[in-house]
């Protein structure tokens, strides 16, 4: 099965990856949306300070 | 002849990126001196135009965001074997930055709280994101999570460091300008930053008081003209590097070291560790143990952007 890969998605905020396949024919069999990127700030952010967070939570997204 | 740029982000919340936009105008005079072959924020360039580049072909390669997977790990090499010179853009890729946070936790639990525990996640089956899943086409992958966050300079080598989080936009431009003006200092400097700290560019008043309780900016009302480590709250600006335009303290809030330490400064937490300990009121070891257990989550907050970076690295497990 032919497979594109478009690799990385670009202007949005974010990583991704999309992997399409393709069947005997040509058509599209598949396609997959992968985001490889994670930084677990549902993790890091438990028990900070309440003043703190914040000032943390706003580098979730700086666009 | 402009120069060859590809701009990249790692573990990153693309707010580099934006910095680099909100030169405003000046943008223009940086399209003019810059021809961008890289820039996912902004531009459709995909890896594999920088994988079929000859290696050094790119001028600069201006790199955001912390290593914290192995496909952040392998574009930073990538990039540095296709450019001359590579810059560490931001608090993340100088010295971790907040998602360096991650190394006082293991990967394991990042994960187990991310995608098995958190009350917004609906995942009955318990899956957890693999390097390989085969599905009835093919397989797919995904890049390796670390179990311990990086700076880019703890992958590749860096020849140049903006820092901030995010780092001011004319700081950005005038670091930039170097370049093209050709007026680079020696390598490893850091770029568009002060040389001293920022206390020395704090435009609060200090009376050099000591220190006798240490408070939580909710259990005060802070007095906005006077220096907030003398009101007991706790800031990073006596060891913090200057360049920043002290944004946080006219905003009302102390410093938490996002332009990291001065050249000479080994660890910026363990340095504001000292700093303080210089400052407290009591003289006794007992009493002055007795203040700094009052100190809330004190790692976290001395080391809030530079804990990869700093001889700490991460939380032992």
């Amino acid at each position: 099965m032919k497979r594109i890969e478009i690799d990385p998605i670009t202007r949005l905020e974010g990583h991704g990856k999309i992997t399409i396949f393709l069947n005997g024919e040509g058509d599209v069999e598949n396609a997959y949306l992968q985001i490889p990127e994670l930084r677990g700030f549902e993790k890091f952010v438990e028990g900070l300070p309440v003043e703190e967070v914040p000032r943390v939570v706003t580098r979730i997204c700086g666009v | 002849m402009k120069l060859k740029v590809g701009i990249y982000w790692g573990a990153a919340c693309g707010g580099c990126d934006v910095a680099i936009l909100d030169t405003h105008e000046k943008l223009l005079d940086i399209a003019d001196k810059m021809e961008i072959y890289l820039w996912p924020i902004a531009m459709d360039f995909k890896y594999d135009d920088i994988r079929k580049m000859e290696d050094g072909y790119l001028d600069v390669a201006i790199y955001s965001g912390a290593i914290r997977s192995s496909e952040n790990e392998e574009i930073a090499k990538l990039l540095r074997k296709k450019s001359k010179v590579m810059i560490a853009l931001g608090a993340c890729a100088h010295i971790g930055g907040i998602p360096g946070l991650a190394n006082f936790y293991t990967k394991e639990e990042v994960l187990k709280r991310v995608y098995l525990e958190s009350e917004s996640t609906e995942n009955k089956e318990g899956v957890i994101p693999r390097e390989t899943w085969n599905v009835n086409e093919g397989e797919l992958e995904l890049p390796t999570f670390y179990n311990t966050v990086k700076t880019l300079d703890q992958v590749v080598d860096v020849e140049y460091y903006i820092p901030g989080c995010p780092p001011v936009p004319l700081q950005i431009y005038s670091a930039l300008s170097l370049i093209w003006d050709d007026m680079l200092p020696p390598v490893g400097s850091v770029i568009g930053a002060g040389e001293r700290t920022l206390c020395d560019d704090c435009p609060r008043e200090r009376d050099e008081k000591t220190i006798t309780e240490i408070k939580r900016i909710q259990q005060v009302l802070p007095d906005p003209k006077k220096c907030f480590l003398e009101q007991g709250l706790i800031c990073l600006g006596p060891v913090t590097r200057s360049g920043c335009g002290s944004r946080c303290i006219k905003s009302g809030v102390p410093c938490r070291g996002c332009y990291g330490q001065l050249d000479e400064v080994p660890d910026l937490g363990i340095k504001m560790l000292s700093a303080l300990a210089s400052v407290l009121e009591p003289k006794e070891e007992k009493e002055i143990d007795a203040l700094l257990d009052t100190i809330v989550d004190p790692l976290r907050t001395f080391h809030r952007f530079s804990m990869p970076a700093s001889i700490l690295r991460r939380k032992k497990v």
